[in-house]
């Protein structure tokens, strides 16, 4: 049974959380696109950049948080840059991309330390909320989403350490990945053996199962506000 | 509440959703850094008085009603059914903001809080549970639109009164039509409010540019939109956005009222004229030598108040600081100032309700700002403004004069 389960979370759960997010993205977005303008505007002022400039500075630097909070501005930093360098890495395990090796590194820039990295940030976010006011701000949500995103890291960085096995022949090799991760990418999927038969299998199976639960809880919580940010800022620079 | 109730509500709810509403009401991450970015929240520090905290209550409705989650796992995000207590949150989280968007300014996302408060004010109007004093000075307003005619002859009347303050202070030898009503083709649509100061004071700075302009028959104030009432709020500015068409002017120009000033410019879409402030204008004639002022008349120290609706919600900083400069010798600036400037606690139409005890806390930062600057005059272009600030002096024994740009303007206008 327990086969069938992994199976299902490895390939068609896959499948499913990639529909969900990708079409709940845009069924988000077309909500907002469908519904009636306002006939004035919501701007702000001063405006002292040209607006995509300012957007994009507004969105991605987070000047305000900078000015409020300077701890936490350097976790939201650290942790969205992280974000997108595992992006990358998981990139690269479906297969080779020239110009993400512009830095010449084995797979995962950083050496397991983005990863790390991405653990103590939303570490750093779940324990800011046991605290007031953030804790009587906080409802549920904050704290799964939280709870959710440090246990597919958690898992995820045992997958990226358990490389440092490999004499032992304990990892899944890059090879695998790209077999498992190409084929379903190719919508013919494939478990190769190197992985089920890996003794880290459950790890990663658990790996993939709370990331499937991130991206399909992606854009009907407010970790739409990764896509709605720059909208926001657009608005503000009207 | 009952079922009918409720429906009736979330019908109203639906109505609000526009598009910056729909990604406002998704997008908040609770993180927390506009907490204390409230002046209410400084003056008494309470959760349901934090930017999130109100907005939070109006979320959670939402939620209840709109998202899936909150249907199927109202714990998920502790969405909220509409009920009688509910309703109260409603209405501290929203007549407890003046709206002036200082969190939107400090919001990583720059959210509108008081844009989702708009919510919870349409469900107060509805459930009859708004604040009597707006809601009938928003009829008052309507009733007015409704049936100019009636009221033009006695406003004529009071005007004409008026004209002598302007006679008197331009040593002019007769007061026939210096404040002109109902002047079609004329350069400018004055539009003020109900109080003498706000019509004397740029009628001077009128007659002594010799512009070609008119008054409006309407005030300027919106308690249509410190209500919450859209529709209202539409119709009342649409009484002169109608008047101004009607005359043909050129430029309409608002008086010393921000939330006036930000509706005609920003939230009634465009409009054949320009919109301008009174203190714009008075700055543009300053510099256009069209009147002259006493320079450095003004020996004590000075600070300038910005005023919400006028500074960070419209744009205009410069104007009234360059007026100051120009007449005082001593201009000190305030801590933290323009975008991030605080707000009195007047606006939203607060002045307005029986609150004086909340908003001397409320004002509290102001205060602070005040006595920090050491200054004994404290300017702004804002009634709202202006009486709340008058409040916190008399609440906090504070040593200082509160002015308006205009009346600092006429008090050193050099007569030719």
């Amino acid at each position: 049974m327990w086969e069938s389960i992994y199976a299902f979370v490895m390939v068609p759960m896959v499948y499913i959380a990639f529909g969900v997010f990708v079409l709940g993205i845009l069924y988000k977005l077309y909500v907002v696109l469908s519904s009636p303008p306002i006939k004035g505007t919501l701007g702000m002022f001063p405006q002292t950049l040209p607006r995509p400039i300012g957007v994009l500075r507004d969105s991605l630097l987070v000047p305000t948080a900078y000015m409020k909070d300077k701890v936490f501005w350097f976790f939201i930093i650290v942790f969205h840059a992280a974000f997108l360098l595992l992006f990358l890495g998981h990139l690269e395990l479906i297969q080779e991309f020239s110009i993400i090796q512009i830095i010449p590194h084995k797979i995962f820039l950083g050496k397991g330390f983005v990863g790390i990295a991405l653990i103590v940030s939303t570490l750093y976010f779940l324990f800011r909320r046991f605290r007031p006011p953030y804790s009587l701000i906080s409802v549920p949500e904050d704290y799964m989403i939280l709870l959710i995103l440090f246990l597919t890291m958690i898992f995820g960085s045992h997958m990226s350490m358990a490389a440092a096995y490999g004499v032992m022949g304990f990892d899944v090799s890059v090879a695998d990945y790209r077999t498992y991760l190409s084929s379903l990418v190719a919508f013919r999927p494939v478990l190769p053996a190197g992985i089920t038969y890996s003794p880290h299998y459950v790890i990663l199976v658990l790996h993939i199962f709370f990331a499937n639960l991130f991206l399909i809880l992606f854009p009907f919580s407010k970790m739409i506000h990764s896509v709605f940010t720059f909208i926001a800022h657009n608005t503000k620079r009207k | 509440m009952d079922k009918q109730k409720i429906e009736e509500l979330k019908k109203l709810i639906r109505s609000r959703l526009n598009r910056p509403m729909r990604y406002y009401l998704d997008l908040c991450t609770r993180c927390g850094l506009c907490y204390d970015t409230c002046h209410v929240y400084q003056g008494i520090p309470k959760r349901e008085y934090s930017p999130v905290g109100r907005a939070e209550v109006v979320r959670k409705v939402y939620k209840k009603y709109f998202r899936p989650t909150g249907k199927l796992f109202p714990y998920w995000g502790d969405a909220k059914e509409l009920d009688d207590t509910v309703m109260e949150e409603l209405y501290e989280a929203a007549f407890s903001c003046t709206g002036c968007r200082r969190c939107m300014a400090f919001c990583p996302f720059g959210i509108d809080m008081p844009h989702i408060l708009s919510i919870a004010k349409v469900l107060l109007i509805a459930n009859e549970t708004a604040p009597e004093e707006l809601v009938m000075l928003t009829d008052a307003a309507v009733e007015k639109g409704e049936s100019i005619e009636m009221f033009k002859e006695g406003f004529m009347d009071v005007v004409k009164d008026l004209q002598k303050n302007v006679q008197e202070k331009l040593n002019l030898p007769s007061d026939e039509g210096l404040i002109p009503m109902d002047k079609k083709g004329a350069n400018i649509l004055y539009v003020g409010l109900s109080g003498a100061h706000s019509i004397v004071n740029p009628a001077i700075i009128f007659n002594a540019a010799k512009e070609d302009w008119t008054l409006s028959f309407f005030e300027g104030v919106n308690f249509g939109a410190f209500a919450g009432d859209p529709e209202k709020m539409d119709f009342i500015a649409m009484r002169i956005i109608n008047e101004a068409i009607e005359l043909g002017v050129n430029e309409v120009v608002v008086v010393e009222c921000g939330t006036a000033y930000r509706i005609m410019k920003f939230l009634m879409g465009k409009q054949p004229f320009k919109v301008s402030s009174i203190v714009e204008v008075a700055h543009r004639y300053i510099k256009e030598g069209r009147i002259k002022v006493k320079e450095g008349a003004i020996t004590e120290p000075v600070t300038y108040h910005d005023p919400c609706q006028l500074g960070r919600n419209v744009g205009v900083f410069e104007e009234p600081r360059e007026i100051l400069q120009m007449l005082c010798t001593n201009y000190v600036e305030m801590s933290p100032t323009r975008e991030y400037n605080w707000c009195c606690g007047g606006g939203g139409g607060l002045v307005a309700l029986d609150n004086e005890e909340f908003r001397i806390k409320s004002g509290k930062p102001k205060k602070d700002q005040i006595v920090a600057t050491g200054a004994k005059i404290v300017a702004s272009a804002c009634e709202n403004c202006v009486m709340q600030l008058g409040t916190i002096q008399a609440g906090y024994n504070l040593d200082i004069e509160v002015k308006y740009i205009t009346e600092l303007v006429t008090e050193n206008l050099i007569v030719e």
